[in-house]
């Protein structure tokens, strides 16, 4: 085995050779990480926004989205007496009757944005219970209750957003009665308003879904409610299910972001290899002399790869340090939310392994071309 | 002394192949070596000198005939294994010292050593004892761009005795020094053979080179020609 010390020297031989690796390195795992924190950034927000216990009950037909089910008002109350296993408190079912709308709001200052507005009753409070009221109170007519994340779509800076300010929706002010928190789900970045209210305000006298929260993740006796009703036209999604579609939907999106990452990493391994092919092939002669010495090419080729994972690997930490600092936690909003990137352990296995694989996979083609021819003639390539 | 010859080639092909011509450097070569020779060879470029050495040094195997060095017939061996019996049998000296430039003196001399399973200490001595002989124990941490080239010669030489192998071979050792310089190696590679038992084949283009060594063998288009004993 050749000494580790040559790897080392070799490894800042060339100064300039070294800074591009240790770039290219850093770029591409930037990339996947930034990539895989997206990606288990809205996965996690996705599923953690179903509740195992939770059902929602929507129209017929429109199983895949609420602001496009409409169901009769009087769904709500029906399955509130008629089924069984329903939680309960102080003698209310948690049954959340609501109306999902994509309304234009303007905040003071603001540009008019698109923004998913969620009308609610009290019950609510009983069918999400990993929402929180961080200031202020649930809204009344009149009043808006934001997450707190809404300020992204907003478009405001965060500290504005509190109660006390006004919205404009519909050529009306609101007023914000209080901020909730529900960590980690899409409703955070919602705006909720009381449900009558909304519904006045939209001029619909139906209901996008109802949702209930069961003592038991048992969905049989909802679904048999449906089957009897059928003059409700209801359709029965549990929570869960609800968002994996939405997961689903967003499957191309995430598919890009790994598309993308790929294609330069593709073309930084090119780069990089052409940079090794060059650097290796002034050393021929070199390698030729080692081997003359009687060092196998497996021992020369573990240097050459020592070397290279070095560059890589040291560019792939620097990323991962980037990554850690900057990335991790960066609010992202798209058409659904908005969401925190998230560097799982997953995510930063896959950066590690990124430069392992650069590492390796860039010096093989190099090393070997200056490996395999016969040694005399290596030995009498210029040195 | 043994007295059978170290080296013993007995017709000696090598051909290569240019494209769809095949080129004969060495053709049909019968050479015997004895143990502790010092050999010069000489001979118009592309008569087969360095294609010689190769073989000789297993660095190179050949198309036809028998190579015995040292008692083994190395003409079979595969690339694996004559990598392991070079590091063993010969050291090889280079007109261009061949040493590595991110490594000290010191470290370029200790290469060979690292094959074996010597222990740290013995590593050292005998990397001290190479660099003491070829007369630059001072210079141990030098790296190879601060040294002349008769300098680099010499650590390039302690490299090819550090691990003490009976052989030696020199492409020419002296072609790219200057006269001072070059009688410096020549003298020491004659102490080699003469005081450590050496067996030495030098290829040389300077007849004063060849002088140094115990006996000429002119080498033309692959043949050797007549053979001439040197006054000692
Ligand atoms: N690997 C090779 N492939 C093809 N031809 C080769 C190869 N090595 C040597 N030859 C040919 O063999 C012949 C002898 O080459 P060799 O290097 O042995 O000559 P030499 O006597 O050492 O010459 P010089 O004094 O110039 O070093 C030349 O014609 C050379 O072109
Ligand atoms: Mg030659």
């Amino acid at each position: 085995m050749l000494p580790f010390r040559y790897a080392i020297r070799n490894l800042f031989r060339d100064p300039m050779r070294l800074l591009q690796t240790l770039l290219g390195s850093l770029l591409v795992t930037l990339l996947v990480m930034g990539a895989g924190a997206f990606n288990q950034g809205m996965t996690r927000m996705l599923s953690a926004s179903g509740d195992p216990l939770n059902v929602i009950l929507l129209g017929a037909g429109s199983e895949e989205s609420l602001q496009r089910s409409e169901i009769p008002d009087k769904a709500a109350g029906i399955a509130a007496s008629t089924i069984p296993g329903i939680q309960e408190r102080a003698g209310r079912s948690a049954v959340s009757p609501e109306l999902h709308f994509m309304g234009y709001l303007q905040a003071p200052d603001a540009e008019r944005v698109q923004i998913l507005l969620r009308g609610v009753k009290a019950e609510a409070l009983m069918v999400y219970p990993e929402l929180s009221l961080l200031e202020g109170r649930f809204p009344r007519a009149g009043e808006l209750m934001p997450g707190r994340m809404a300020w992204k779509s907003l478009g405001i800076p965060q500290e504005d957003l509190k109660p006390g300010m006004l919205l404009e929706f519909e050529g009306q002010s609101f007023r914000v009665s209080g901020i909730f928190a529900a960590p980690g789900t899409v409703m955070e970045s919602e705006i909720w308003a009381d449900l009558n209210d909304l519904r006045t305000l939209t001029q619909r006298d139906s209901l996008s879904g109802v949702t209930l929260r069961m003592q038991s993740p048992d969905h049989r006796e909802v679904k048999l409610f449906s089957t009897r009703r059928r003059n409700l036209e209801l359709s029965v999604v549990p929570e869960q299910e609800y968002y994996a579609g939405l997961a689903h939907f967003y499957a191309p999106i995430r598919g890009m972001t790994w598309v993308t990452a790929l294609l330069i990493g593709v073309g930084a391994l090119a780069g990089g290899l052409n940079t090794l092919y060059a650097a290796f092939a002034s050393r021929i002669a070199e390698l030729a002399t080692l081997q003359t010495l009687g060092y196998s090419r497996a021992a020369i080729l573990l240097s050459l790869i020592q070397e290279a994972l070095m560059a890589c690997l040291l560019g792939s930490l620097l990323a991962l340090t980037l990554a850690l600092q900057f990335l991790d936690g960066l609010t992202v909003s798209f058409s659904m939310g908005s969401f925190q990137l998230d560097m799982s352990p997953g995510v930063v296995l896959a950066g590690l392994l990124t430069g392992l694989f650069l590492g390796v996979l860039g010096t093989l083609p190099p090393a070997l071309r200056c490996l395999v021819p016969p040694l005399p003639a290596a030995l009498r390539s210029a040195g | 002394m043994n007295a059978s010859p170290l080296i013993h080639c007995h017709h000696l092909t090598k051909h290569y192949r240019k494209g769809k011509q095949q080129v004969t450097p060495l053709q049909a070569l019968d050479l015997k070596v004895p143990r502790g020779e010092f050999l010069a060879l000489m001979g118009p470029s592309g008569s087969g000198k360095t294609t010689l050495l190769n073989l000789i040094a297993g660095i190179d195997s050949p198309s036809e005939g028998e190579l015995i060095i040292d008692g083994q017939d190395i003409s079979q061996l595969s690339r694996g294994k004559l990598s392991r019996w070079r590091a063993q049998h010969v050291g090889y000296i280079f007109q261009l010292y061949h040493l590595i430039p991110v490594l000290s003196a010191y470290e370029n001399v200790e290469l060979p050593l690292l094959l074996d399973s010597f222990s740290g200490r013995e590593r050292r001595e005998r990397v001290e004892l190479a660099l003491r002989l070829v007369g630059l124990e001072d210079r141990m941490h030098h790296k190879p761009k601060e040294l002349s080239g008769g300098q680099e010669q010499r650590v390039a030489i302690a490299r090819a005795l550090v691990a003490d192998p009976p052989l030696l071979v020199a492409d020419e050792p002296t072609g790219d020094l200057d006269r001072d310089a070059a009688a410096s190696v020549l003298q020491l590679l004659q102490e080699l053979s003469r005081e450590h038992g050496k067996t030495i084949v030098m290829v040389t283009h300077d007849p004063k080179a060849a002088e140094a060594a115990d006996r000429l063998l002119h080498l033309e288009k692959g043949k050797l020609l007549e053979s001439e004993a040197l006054p000692a």
